[in-house]
């Protein structure tokens, strides 16, 4: 379309806007009936009144949106993968960007993160997106979710052998594959928090206990962890517990990185992460101040894993990185950058800080299919007691 | 011809507007729903529904107490201090929430008593009462240029019948002043109520927690949380029953206020008396607005303007918002275009009822709420096509019906007048259709024409609501983008992100109104 079509009346600024406005985003639209109608015999005359500069301004901006578009729209000439996982695994700090390079190397393609806010708002976002998804690959969700995301149908079994792996109990999934684990904990600072609690119970019945930070289980696994970890001590009376706890949370937050980020400025003196977060301060910031409240009725244990989609544009290529996932180049990226547990890294070979922390033991779980079955109404619990 | 083209928008309207609801209604129930026992007999059982039906009301209801009994001390301070400098500055001020999109209002209330603020009110800010500051932000100065015109309406012999009679301050308020309030009290109190029942942006991002939600958000939760259609549905539905109700005990009032943009003093005002304490209360009026917004500004020059400025995704959203901005308003203005004009046609002939419940259709958005047109949509196409990557047309579809009541207020009165007065001639000289729009139309309207074209689009640009419902990462308007950077509590970067997009607001709105108005009285 030559420039002068833009420069003509401004009842084409219209008929160019639909063009846009059409979904399809083809020039073909901005051929609407309005610009049918619009024959050159009346517009023309009329066309000084409406100064031909004014009009230039808008086209111009119209111009810089189209241009805007279409360089998004610029398709790379290899094949790109399309990873779907949690904004803290793509953050300049997390384990994001060096997998990209390292596995970039290897295959010949572009691996593509899409960033949501947590785990549990993955399997929604999938849930949402059904066949239609971009997704090739997710990766972030994690055993409370899997039963779940099963019954949806929309993965496919990743069809590589069993390897033996370092999580604590053995890992035989034909659709998921799990990256790394670690156990939820309370973490806080020595020194603002002298006498932290010792159980979930000293934490929830003590009135004048520490404020606390924690996730929404409808969009954070650390959250949906919490709830079920509450769950699994308390059974029925778990709403009173949370009647209990409500007037020390600070805040409710969508995601793992924010209330962590609060936590960090001084807004409360506890936060729910991992009990291998302090891990991170040792090394990375060289300090040993943080540290993780060992609670003891055990902590509550989440192996985070990845599957492909059964719709995957690109199967080859996502069972390609399940694989990497599982190689020594990917896992060794793991414990300094997203701060959890290998899962297929032998102990040795863990950095130093990482024997400092505390012993989470005995490990608490569901099965994924108690979660699966209980997860809605839990949360609709949990939803009423956070509401009174 | 004409008609015939009003009545077929009034029929795409209903359907666009009947076909989501009616998706919501048919809506597949037995999606693993938590809620699929629900009835409408035991909603009301149900803790959570009932806690965020209460908080909703709570919300609305207070935030109305509050700007419309602090509106009336402003008004009451503003009509008896009579003339004074800065006095159209100051009202001018306070025509400026009415412009400020409501999540750039959120980042201001947050930059002046958030943690970091200039006064703090620590975590208490996340709650109700984050929630009522930034509705009093956005509605005292609306409270308060409703009230004001009403003592410009009472006459000037009521006052000097009252200094003859050596009425109090008091006596003249109970006698003069408050029989002439008393009567547009409820249209007030009712539109700052609605707006206040329907607000998304500032409950989403200073309340949402589990205990502060209202029912707008919890319909946007159940969907992008807890992926629950049926959930969505049930809230979607009792958010339509009740703003019915509120639409119907509006149409009982005969006219809800308008906007006065004449804000001057007529009425004689030697009779009132000023007094220092209404200076008082124009200056902490002053301060309560303006504090948010110079925070604002100070914020956003301190701030990493290189790194937020060198962020490509800004672009990109910006590129997306002038889209939706621009188109929204193309598609309001031509369906408000095409509804007045059948309207005006009609009622040249006297059709006047016909004519009326065109108009009206134009206000459809007004009863059945965006976010619930959204939802229903959202059901209605999940099914078959991946509805994230149609966000963009959805938002601009939906921000052009938001538009349309607006394209019908500024456009309709100048369009009736001005058919009254050229449709004759027309006839006469056989000029109709598109000729008729270009050399009759165009010229003599072309100044509501243009004020519509910036209101709807400055609106659409700073709207979060369904972009947030149908919004990703790729297809992030500056209004999402300002959320996500809110919620990430990465405040200088959203305070920079803030200022951008309140520039880009105002510049689309100054640029439109002038391209497409014209400086000069081009008539209208």
């Amino acid at each position: 379309m030559p420039f002068s079509f833009f420069k003509s009346t401004p009842p084409h600024l219209f008929t160019v806007l639909l063009g846009y406005a059409s979904p399809c985003g083809s020039a073909k639209a901005a051929v609407s009936p309005a610009a049918r109608l619009n024959r050159p015999t009346g517009s023309r005359r009329f066309a000084p009144t409406l100064s031909r500069y004014r009009s230039a301004g808008l086209f111009s901006m119209l111009l810089f949106v189209m241009f805007g578009l279409a360089a998004t729209a610029n398709a790379d000439e290899k094949p790109v993968l399309s990873v779907y996982t949690y904004d803290s695994f793509t953050s300049k700090w997390g384990p994001g960007p060096k997998v990209k390079e390292a596995f970039e190397k290897e295959c010949h393609c572009t691996l593509n993160y899409v960033a949501l806010e947590d785990g549990v708002s993955l399997l929604s976002r999938l849930k949402l997106e059904g066949e239609n998804s971009k997704a090739d690959v997710v990766l972030g969700l994690d055993t409370n979710l899997t039963a779940e995301a099963k019954a949806t149908g929309l993965f496919a079994p990743h069809g590589i052998e069993e390897k033996p792996s370092a999580l604590p109990n053995k890992w035989s999934d034909e659709i998921f594959l799990p990256y790394d684990f670690g156990y939820f904990a309370f973490v806080y600072d020595k020194n603002r928090l002298k006498n932290p609690p010792k159980s979930m119970q000293e934490l929830v019945e003590n009135k004048s206990g520490p404020k606390i930070l924690i996730q929404d289980p409808r969009t954070s696994t650390p959250g949906l962890g919490l709830m079920l970890w509450v769950k699994k001590i308390y059974g029925d009376k778990a709403t009173d517990a949370w009647k209990n706890l409500l007037p020390r949370i600070v805040t409710v937050s969508k995601g793992w990185s924010e209330a962590y980020g609060l936590f960090l400025k001084g807004e409360a003196p506890m936060v729910l992460s991992y009990t291998t977060s302090p891990a991170y301060h040792i090394i990375a910031e060289k300090k040993d101040n943080y540290t993780a409240a060992k609670f003891e009725e055990g902590h509550y244990q989440q192996v985070e894993v990845a599957a492909m989609l059964a719709n995957a544009k690109q199967p080859e290529l996502a069972e390609d990185f399940l694989r990497f996932m599982q190689s020594e180049a990917f896992q060794s990226i793991i414990p300094e950058s997203n701060w959890m547990y290998p899962a297929y890294l032998p102990k040795e070979k863990l950095p130093e800080a990482y024997q400092t922390l505390i012993d989470p033991s005995p490990a608490l779980l569901f099965t994924e299919e108690d979660v699966a079955k209980n997860r809605k109404t839990w949360t609709r619990e949990w939803l009423k007691a956070m509401a009174n | 011809m004409k008609i015939r083209l009003g009545y077929f928008v009034l029929f795409i309207l209903l359907a666009f507007v009947s076909l989501p609801l009616l998706s919501l209604f048919l809506a597949d129930n037995s999606l693993g729903s938590a809620y699929r026992d629900t009835t409408p007999l035991n909603i009301w059982q149900d803790a959570y529904l009932r806690g965020v039906i209460l908080f909703s009301l709570k919300q609305a209801a207070l935030s109305t107490l509050l700007s419309v009994s602090l509106g009336l001390l402003l008004a009451w301070s503003f009509a008896h201090f009579g003339d004074f400098p800065f006095r159209t500055l100051i009202l001018g001020l306070f025509g400026l929430p009415l412009v400020v999109p409501a999540i750039v209002a959120v980042l201001g209330i947050v930059s002046v008593y958030g943690a970091q603020g200039w006064l703090p009110l620590g975590s208490k800010l996340y709650g109700l009462t984050g929630i009522l500051l930034a509705h009093l932000f956005f509605n005292l100065p609306l409270s308060v240029r409703l009230l004001l015109p009403i003592w410009n309406h009472i006459p000037d012999q009521h006052w000097r019948i009252s200094v003859q009679l050596g009425m109090s301050r008091k006596e003249q308020w109970t006698f003069i002043e408050w029989p002439a309030i008393r009567e547009s009290l409820p249209g007030i109190s009712l539109l700052i109520f609605m707006l206040c029942l329907t607000s998304f942006a500032v409950v989403l991002t200073l309340g949402g927690g589990p205990r502060s939600t209202t029912l707008e958000v919890a319909i946007y939760q159940s969907l992008r949380f807890d992926f629950d259609p049926t959930q969505a549905v049930i809230l979607a539905l009792i958010q339509l029953a009740l703003s019915v109700l509120l639409a119907l005990i509006a149409a009982r009032f005969s006219h809800l206020p308008d906007i006065d943009p004449d804000l001057n003093i007529h009425a004689d005002t030697r009779h009132l008396s000023a007094h220092w304490s209404h200076a008082l209360f124009i200056f902490l009026g002053v301060v309560f607005i303006a504090t948010p917004l110079l925070a604002m500004l100070i914020d956003a020059l301190k701030g990493p303007l290189g790194e937020v400025l060198g962020d490509a995704n800004l672009w990109r959203a910006m590129g997306f918002s002038i889209l939706i901005g621009l188109s929204a308003a193309f598609i309001s203005i031509s369906l408000g275009w095409f509804l007045l004009s059948a309207s005006a046609e009609l009622a040249y002939q006297k059709k006047t009822r016909m004519a009326q419940l065109l108009e009206l259709s134009g206000s459809v958005i007004y009863v059945v709420p965006p976010l619930v047109i959204g939802t229903g949509l959202f059901i209605l196409l999940s099914k078959h096509i991946n509805v994230f990557d149609w966000a963009i047309a959805i938002v601009i579809l939906i921000n052009g019906l938001m538009g349309l009541p607006f394209v019908i207020r500024t456009l309709g009165p100048a369009l009736r007048q001005h058919t009254q007065k050229y449709q004759r001639l027309c006839a006469n000289l056989n000029i109709h259709g598109w000729q008729r729009f270009i050399k009759i139309d165009l010229p003599l309207l072309r100044k509501p024409l243009g004020l519509s074209a910036a209101l709807v689009t400055a609106m659409a640009m700073g709207d979060l609501g369904v972009i947030a419902l149908f919004g990703t990462p790729q297809t992030s308007t500056l209004s999402l983008l300002l959320y996500h950077r809110l919620s990430a509590y990465q405040m200088p970067q959203a305070a920079i992100t803030a200022l951008i997009l309140l520039l880009s607001c105002l510049l689309a709105f100054w640029l439109l109104e002038r391209f497409i108005g014209g400086k000069s009285n081009a008539g209208g």
